[in-house]
């Protein structure tokens, strides 16, 4: 995909005045051993062999690790010691699976701030960060222990622009049959009953869509693999960052994503006015 | 007589009375008067380059479509903007241009017209009359009645036709067909003995995609249409299932172990956890496909009603005051939803000859 290129090839280093004489056959010698020895490096790495016995330990120590995660982090006080849920608190997590775990820490939903309508996007807590190493690992740590009771479904193995489709077009109808009437048809969100919303889609990652999708977190309904495919959910997300974000705003001011009730009003105020100072300068005498 | 000469008689004639008619710039060629020219030359030169910019932008612009994260979305997302300013400024520099030009050089002038009698005089009004009549009389329309009358046949029919072809397509029977009329049946009515599928749209036309049981997870929705084996591959067919706004059905499985209330005489119209009600709002028709899977609500965006799926769809909520229509499935031989029947009630908002 040439987008993937493209977004990961670093920007152009900016061009430095030319050493001269001696400063520059020792700058060259230094970047041919730096190359040499980083040729040397990625050429161990890609040979090296696998540690086919480490994997199942790995694992298991990832589970552990996320089960000290989920105690230290208050995740036991609502949904219990095993899962299982606290009546009035939280539900069970048995099941829930990788995908749902990841959605609700990564977006900062969960640890929850207080009982209320709905769950509510805020930052992530620092060492459940997704944008960060560590975080990273902690949210496969502690998606591995929810994740080893029940099972349920996984995060995609793809991340960032590769959870992109080549085809917005049909992501655009697939979002407006499945996905506009809550979010709207940009994906600014809307209200739904009883202080409960669907949120807007410019904060979510695409990590965050696809684990949405595949999950239902709160009122959402789920979209199983089978009922949309991998390859409909990435064209999904196409779309949806190709709308976001600001994105497809040719005129500078989205006016609310709402259509035509915004843009029709501001088109009379704005426009009648031009009009009609237009027409008394028309009708001045000098 | 001069030009001149010529444009006063004819003001005189029309009794105008030129009062004052003074030049804007009495003494030619001064520095106000060649700026004065230059700022209205400005203008259509700004007019001529933005159109000149205007057609060069229309052919070389990028135009084709760009995903925001691809290099040269810059480009292609200013496309409209600029070629709409452009023709903008082409227009609107010409417009500023002439008004100037007419605000900066013509003449000030104040002109009296003397108002007429109400009437023509006599002997106008009488000779005006004769000559009509008398060219009528010349002509012999008076005595030829066969063109008078078809003339007027051909006129008048031509006139029919005009008004039948704007009010025909106002005129409809909405009865026509007694109990399959239009209003009484979906496109979910099974015909021929055929077996109607649940569909779902994946975007591409031709692509049919049958829900099964096991596509859906509890808690979950999906709207479906209906799909006959007869339609593979007629894409006017399959189109119009998609699009008729009677068809769209909502299939929610709810979570297992939800208490349900069926209604009376539809207990049979789920299959398991699976319920199908018609996605058309009881109220005014629109799409109500707002499905909140954790307490089975489903809302209408336009004036807030709210149904209950566990609960045969029964309005709980807003102005509606009938259940969404539930039509009934069950699974066939090989593994796919199927409509057992149309629904059993007219769907969408209420109209006078519908039993309550």
């Amino acid at each position: 995909m040439t987008s993937q290129t493209t977004e990961s090839s670093p920007p152009p280093a900016p061009r430095n005045r030319r050493p001269h004489g001696k400063f520059r056959r020792r700058f060259a010698g230094a970047l041919a051993i730096g190359i040499g020895l980083l040729a040397v490096g990625v050429g161990y790495d890609v040979v090296k062999p696998e540690p086919q016995q480490a994997v199942a330990q790995d694992n298991a120590a990832l589970v552990a690790q996320g089960q000290q995660l989920y105690y230290n982090n208050a995740c036991i006080t609502c949904h219990g010691a095993n899962l299982q849920g606290v009546e009035n608190r939280g539900p069970s997590l048995v099941g829930v699976g990788d995908a749902a775990t990841y959605f609700q820490v990564s977006s900062g939903r969960m640890p929850l701030a207080r009982q209320e309508a709905q769950a509510m996007r805020k930052a992530p807590l620092p060492q459940f960060d997704p944008n960060t190493e560590e975080g990273r690992h902690n949210l496969d740590a502690l998606g591995a222990f929810v994740d080893a009771n029940g099972g349920g479904p996984q995060v995609p193995a793809q991340t960032g622009v590769a959870l992109r489709g080549d085809d917005p077009a049909r992501g655009g109808q697939l979002f407006r049959l499945n996905c506009s009437s809550c979010h709207n048809f940009v994906g600014v969100g809307g209200a739904l009953s009883s202080g409960k919303y669907a949120p807007s889609l410019d904060p979510a990652s695409e990590e965050q869509i696809y684990t949405a999708m595949l999950t239902g977190p709160q009122n959402m309904p789920k979209f199983a693999d089978r009922q949309l495919t991998p390859g409909e959910k990435k064209d999904i997300i196409a779309y949806v960052k190709s709308v976001t974000n600001g994105n497809n705003n040719p005129g500078g001011n989205p006016l609310g994503g709402l259509g035509p009730t915004s843009e029709g009003v501001i088109i009379f105020v704005v426009g009648l006015t031009a009009v009609i100072g237009f027409a008394m300068w028309l009708g001045a005498k000098n | 007589m001069t030009p001149e000469q010529l444009a006063r008689l004819a003001a005189e004639l029309d009794d105008v009375d030129v009062v004052h008619n003074g030049d804007k710039w009495p003494i030619k060629g001064t520095r106000a008067e060649k700026r004065a020219e230059r700022a209205v030359a400005a203008w259509f030169v700004l007019s001529a380059l933005a159109g000149l910019g205007f057609v060069v932008a229309f052919i070389a612009w990028p135009h084709q479509y760009v995903s925001p994260y691809e290099p040269g979305y810059t480009m292609y997302s200013l496309y409209t903007p600029v070629v709409g300013f452009l023709f903008g400024l082409a227009v609107l520099a010409l417009g500023i241009g002439v008004v100037a030009y007419v605000k900066k050089f013509f003449p000030d002038e104040v002109s009296v017209q003397q108002r007429h009698d109400g009437r023509s005089p006599e002997v106008d009004r009488r000779t005006v009359m004769a000559q009509i009549t008398a060219a009528g009389k010349d002509t012999g329309i008076a005595r030829r009645k066969l063109i008078t009358r078809s003339a007027g046949a051909a006129a008048g029919l031509f006139g029919l036709g005009l008004g039948v072809a704007a009010l025909g397509p106002m005129i409809r029977n909405p009865w026509k067909g007694g109990n399959d009329a239009a209003l009484w049946v979906t496109p979910w009515r099974p015909e021929n003995g055929e077996t109607v599928y649940l569909r779902r749209d994946t975007g591409i036309l031709t692509e049919i995609s049958r829900v099964r049981p096991e596509d859906m997870e509890p808690g979950s929705m999906e709207t479906v249409f209906p799909y006959r084996e007869s339609e593979r591959g007629n894409e006017e067919a399959l189109l119009h299932a998609q699009r008729a706004s009677d068809a769209p059905v909502m299939l929610i499985r709810l979570r297992p172990g939800t208490p349900t209330v069926k209604r009376a005489g539809q207990e049979d119209f789920n299959y398991g956890d699976f319920y199908a009600f018609s996605k058309i709002c009881t109220h005014l028709g629109c799409p109500a496909s707002l499905y909140q899977s954790q307490d089975n609500r489903i809302l209408c965006p336009c004036h807030q009603s709210q149904f209950l799926a566990a609960e045969y769809a029964r309005p709980v909520f807003g102005p509606a005051t009938r259940a969404l229509p539930q039509l009934p499935i069950t699974v066939d031989s090989q593994g796919y939803f199927v409509a057992r029947n149309d629904f059993s009630e007219a769907v969408g908002p209420a109209f006078w000859e519908r039993r309550p």
